[in-house]
């Protein structure tokens, strides 16, 4: 144990009365904006549905039809979605982000410029706009018929692969970013040296570059795999009804008429703890495998 | 013989010459140095044996292989770099063992050859620690000894002391001596520190604008440097600019060129005797003066001069004094060997004699266009 004067009491235990006035804001607001909601959402699961409201009456209905095939069908579904969309981002994602952090830095700042300007467009004009370009009347459907490798319109819209195609496109700039933000501070030399010990570029790249870029990696996965896993507009524009996303169904049980929020509240809940679930196995995986940062 | 040759190496980045045809031959085991300014092409020199770089012309032997054209993962060599560039995602004991499990050594031998290389660099009780964790000293280590398990031909080392404080270096530069002594192997070691390389080095080759401005052991270099860029960037030296006006047997007498007024006659024994009115440069170096209020009593032998003291800068082990003499400015130094001396009273401004043993001075077959040392000791000369 290590001892303390009393001046030095003094001094920590200000020290901690004036940290605890700085995180007071953060504090307010993660009780305001998560803590009661989440409070409100449970509380609500535990409830009977109305006809158009909620009736105060004790029930665990919602939470046993919560767990029936078909939510846990379409919570599968979410689930395999959502990592499909973030293994194939970092598979496309890495190599960009690779290629722009060893261009010129003008040329990067030109790259990452390109990157961010959809995003000045809004998100559901751009989920439109893959909608037009896949329907059969659309602009692939023509081409691919004008230049005779089909003869028929092919089904492209109203299909899983549609809704990943379309979520790879969304997220792709959330994995790119943190990746590039690793690589660019990337230090190079530790590549020289993994060759000069005799790994080719091939090996180092795996051994060094690899490990020593998962920090982004996890940081991009993150940042698309849970906003994949709730998404509702984009399976719902470009999706089929038959495989819906659970975020689909929270919104269908809130908006439609007989309403059934406690049900939707107790799905919600579940994406929470998958979330959390996930999140956190994840974290100690990546711990695990990165535990040089000591 | 697995002697490293450097035949005709040259380096060119766009219209810029690196490195300028350089021809070298180091001998298995030996302990050589690059030795020259930030710039002059020696870590450019040492990345093209690394295989960082590729010659623009020229060809680099390991005995009787040519490694020019192979990339850095096939070559009998390895490097310690200047920021050590340890894996930070791997302890030291995978650190050390990292070229040996790239070759797929088996797992017991790499156990013992990592136990062998942490007992050689003093390390064992590191072994499950992250690099960030040790200080700059031992991570030195880690890297030799993660370059020595490959057991290559030749190990390249650039500058690897420059981030370690002065007690640290002095004690890691024993150590380098110590491990090369140990492992036998060639060690090519690359420093803008002259006393490092001094010290170190069984040969030495000092670099300037991509090439060598002499090769040599290094009391040859300081001592009978061969260019005006060896005699200044090695050590403090006069360089003074003189004709030739007299010549015997072993015996020459020049006089100072710029100085019109004060003829300075400087005499010399030389094993290679220059030309009648031919020009040199004479390089004296500064601890070789003797600075006193009286002459010398044996004047034999010794060349006299006479001068004001211009500035005078107390360095700890020695003093400097900057003397005028005619023109020229004299840089001496006077070593602290006792405290009492008559000489520790010298004051700014005093008239004095300078004297050197003849054998002291050295010719050097060039002239100092550029004046970069005149300049250099003028600067030194504080204003009143």
């Amino acid at each position: 144990m290590e001892r303390f004067t009393d001046n030095e009491v003094a001094k920590i235990e200000k020290e901690n009365r004036s940290s605890w006035f700085l995180t007071t804001p953060f504090l307010i607001w993660i009780t305001f904006f998560f803590l009661i909601p989440y409070l409100i959402v449970i509380f609500y699961s535990v409830l009977t549905p109305g006809v158009y409201d909620i009736k105060f009456v004790f029930s665990l209905e919602s939470w046993s039809s919560a767990f029936s095939a078909t939510y846990l069908d379409s919570i599968t579904h979410s689930l395999v979605m959502s990592l499909l969309t973030t293994i194939i981002t970092i598979l496309i994602g890495f190599p960009v982000a690779y290629v722009i952090a060893n261009a010129s830095k003008k040329r990067q700042n030109l790259y990452l410029i390109l990157i961010i300007i959809p995003f000045w467009t809004n998100f559901i004009i751009r989920i439109f706009s893959w909608k037009i370009f896949l329907s059969s009347q659309g602009l692939l459907n023509n081409l691919l018929i004008y230049f005779g490798l089909i003869d028929e319109p092919l089904t492209l819209l109203r299909t899983n692969g549609a809704v990943l195609l379309v979520m790879v496109y969304v997220y792709l700039p959330y994995m790119i970013l943190p990746i590039y933000s690793v690589l660019e501070k990337f230090n190079y030399s530790l590549l020289e040296a993994s060759m000069d010990l005799g790994a080719n570029e091939i090996k180092s790249f795996f051994k060094v570059t690899l490990p020593l870029s998962l920090e982004g990696i996890f940081a991009g996965s993150i940042l698309v795999f849970i906003p994949a896993l709730g998404t509702y507009i984009i399976p719902q524009l470009v999706g089929h009804q038959s495989s819906a996303f659970v975020g689909q169904l929270i919104t269908f049980k809130v908006k439609s008429i007989p309403r059934n929020w406690p049900l939707a509240s107790a799905l919600s809940f579940i994406l929470l703890i998958l979330v959390a679930v996930l999140l956190l196995t994840g974290y100690n995986y990546y711990k695990n495998i990165s535990r040089s940062k000591s | 013989m697995e002697d490293l040759r450097l035949v005709n190496v040259t380096k060119k980045f766009d219209n810029f010459i690196a490195v300028d045809s350089i021809n070298l031959e180091i001998k298995q085991g030996e302990f050589f140095s690059f030795l020259g300014p930030s710039g002059c092409g020696k870590t450019t020199l040492l990345r093209m044996i690394a295989g960082f770089e590729t010659p623009t012309e020229g060809k680099i032997f390991i005995g009787d292989t040519d490694i020019s054209k192979l990339p850095p993962y096939k070559r009998p060599v390895n490097t310690i770099f200047q920021n050590y560039s340890l894996f930070p995602h791997m302890d030291i004991y995978n650190n050390i063992a990292f070229g040996l499990k790239v070759k797929k050594v088996h797992k017991s031998e790499i156990e013992d050859r990592v136990q062998q290389m942490l007992k050689l660099v003093k390390m064992g009780d590191h072994v499950n620690k992250f690099p960030q964790q040790l200080s700059g000293g031992q991570r030195q280590r880690i890297a030799i000894a993660r370059a020595l398990i490959n057991e290559p031909k030749v190990l390249l080392l650039d500058e690897p002391l420059a981030a370690l404080d002065l007690k640290l270096r002095q004690h890691m530069l024993i150590e380098l001596m110590n491990i090369h002594d140990a492992v036998g192997i060639t060690f090519l070691y690359v420093t803008h520190d002259q006393s490092e390389a001094l010290n170190i080095a069984d040969r030495l080759a000092i670099m300037n604008k991509g090439s060598f401005a002499q090769v040599g052991l290094p009391d040859d270099v300081y001592e009978r440097p061969e260019t005006i860029f060896a005699a200044y960037f090695v050590g403090d030296t006069n360089l003074i600019e003189g004709r030739v006006i007299k010549v015997e047997e072993d015996y020459a007498t020049i006089i100072s060129q710029t100085d019109s007024e004060h003829e300075i006659e400087i005499d010399t024994t030389y094993h290679r005797q220059p030309n009648l009115d031919d020009v040199v440069t004479l390089s004296l170096r500064p601890e070789k003066i003797a600075i006193s209020r009286k002459p010398p009593k044996k004047k034999d032998d010794f060349n006299i001069v006479e001068g004001v003291i211009e500035d005078i800068l107390y360095g700890g082990t020695h003093t400097q004094y900057i003397v005028r003499v005619g023109s020229h400015f004299f840089r001496v130094f006077q070593q602290h060997k006792k405290v009492y001396i008559d000489e520790l009273s010298l004051d700014w401004e005093e008239p004095v004699y300078l004297y050197w043993h003849d054998t002291d001075t050295h010719i050097i077959f060039e002239t100092d266009k550029n004046r970069v040392n005149s300049e250099n000791i003028m600067k030194t000369v504080r204003r009143k």
